[in-house]
């Protein structure tokens, strides 16, 4: 059930992927906002530590990943 | 004939005319920027279900955080990072360690300075780089190092980037207590046996990142990981209560392999609202597979002033080897008592607003301050808050002779 789970967004997300448009430079004016960032920018990556500390799974796109502390 | 003459005389304006003069004195500018980030973070948690005491217990803490990020562009490829902080910890489990309350196991410090170096090839899009670094507090050392490479395509669409990071820690406790590890801290009870025969943790993450651009308003990355961890997994000072009212060390499996999966989309609908949708399944062999969805709702009250109410909600299962107090089976190979590593469901809602300006005199451009705050509940009782504060600056600087002004 749970692997049916990971291939059902694996499937979506390349669905999703082959409808791309194709954007100049000077069309990434949104893309290029602070708040379109990929990933955990600014404050956000403390809290990834906490939850390192206070939950099982880690990484994924976490700023935090497994090791270098006393945390799971 | 007449027709000839305006030729003629258009021919030889034409030669005699320069749309520009060549500037011989004109010097290419290099410029070098810095990128400076200082974060200061409060941390707050109570609960009932101390480790330290076998699954019951206060689990009151609170931690200072202070941290710096430096990036220092030399040039257009090069790029020098330094990250380092400072972690004052208050923690009342601790002193339950030896059932003596006093400040000094009550406080710990944590300590922790990174450096890196990237370099860029800018006509292949490619970019590589390798870090290395250390953290130090009184029960825990690591020495941590990593590669990492991306690339992005000419339109910047479409980015891959791969990273390998390892860190080699050292579990002995007295590192900030005469300055040499000394051994494994057991609860003060147990101490007459000698639990664990190796001091070491190894952990290696491999990360991926496949990052897409959709449209003009949407981009969705996706992130697959994998780790694997050995070495002593567990808490040498957590104690475990058995049925027979026995009691031991914590005990876990020696090997760790973790599978997470991590899907972002961010959206910019309208004029002022940005959505940021992120998604996480993972799976460890240690029995825990969990979700996590997060919600990020940015609205840009002006070209300066942004709010973002976000909420995030996780689950997962417990590991096998966890029981409450008193349950665990002497005859059991394994056992934690560790509510980090059981069922629970917590849901984490908050705010931050953030104030860009990015303005400055000079070369100095104050960039952004944010200020961000969460509250974490779990279903297991715990409740925590968080306060985080973000302020960033750039500095730019030119390099190499200025420009010799080209007056007729």
């Amino acid at each position: 059930m749970r692997i049916r789970s990971i291939y059902k967004i694996l499937v979506i997300i390349s669905l999703g992927a082959t409808a791309c448009e194709s954007v100049r430079p000077y069309q990434r004016v949104y893309l290029n906002d602070y708040e379109m960032k990929p990933g955990q920018p600014g404050s956000r990556k403390f809290e990834e530590q906490v939850h390192a500390y206070r939950e099982g799974a880690t990484g994924g796109g976490s700023s935090k990943g497994s090791g270098g502390c006393g945390c799971n | 004939m007449k027709k000839r003459y305006i030729a003629i005389g258009l021919l030889a304006s034409s030669l005699a005319s320069f749309g520009q003069r060549s500037d011989s004195t004109y010097r290419k500018k290099k410029l070098s920027a810095t990128d400076v980030q200082i974060i200061m973070s409060y941390y707050t948690q109570d609960n009932d279900h101390s480790a330290v005491t076998g699954g019951t217990g206060t689990e009151d803490l609170q931690v200072y955080a202070t941290q710096f990020t430096v990036d220092y562009q030399t040039d257009s490829l090069n790029t020098f990072h330094v990250d380092g902080g400072l972690d004052i910890i208050s923690s009342a489990s601790t002193d339950n360690i030896d059932y003596v309350q006093s400040s000094a196991s009550k406080t710990d410090v944590r300590s922790h300075l990174n450096a890196g170096y990237s370099r860029s090839i800018r006509r292949k899009g490619i970019t590589a780089g390798a870090n290395t670094g250390f953290s130090i507090e009184s029960d825990y050392s690591s020495f941590n190092t990593g590669l990492f490479f991306s690339k992005i395509n000419s339109s910047q669409s479409r980015e891959i980037s791969i990273a390998l990071q390892m860190f080699f820690d050292d579990l002995r406790w007295g590192r900030l207590h005469g300055g040499k590890p000394e051994k494994l801290i057991y609860p003060v009870e147990l101490r007459s046996v000698e639990w664990f025969d190796h001091y070491r943790r190894t952990s290696y993450n491999l990360d991926l990142s496949f990052y897409r651009v959709i449209n003009r308003r949407m981009a969705i990355g996706v992130y697959p990981g994998l780790a694997y961890q050995s070495g002593l997994l567990s808490t040498p000072f957590h104690r475990v209560y058995f049925s027979d009212r026995s009691k031991r060390v914590e005990n876990l499996p020696g090997d760790r392999f973790k599978i997470p999966i991590g899907v972002q989309l961010n959206t910019f609908i309208g004029g002022r609202w940005i959505f940021r949708t992120y998604y996480r399944v993972y799976w460890d062999n240690f029995g825990i597979f969990s979700n996590t969805i997060n919600l990020e709702a940015a609205y840009k009250m002006s070209g300066r002033f942004t709010v973002t109410p976000f909420i995030r909600i996780y689950g997962q299962t417990s590991a096998d080897d966890f029981k409450n107090y008193g349950d665990h089976d002497v005859s059991e190979e394994f056992y934690t008592s560790d509510y980090d590593l059981s069922r629970f469901e917590s849901i984490k809602p908050g705010v931050s607003v953030r104030f860009a300006p990015y303005s400055g005199s000079g070369p100095t451009t104050f960039n952004a301050i944010e200020l961000r705050y969460a509250f974490y509940r779990r279903s297991d009782g715990m409740e925590a808050h968080t306060a985080t504060l973000v302020i960033s600056y750039t500095k730019v600087k030119q390099k190499g002779p200025r420009n010799i002004s080209n007056k007729p």
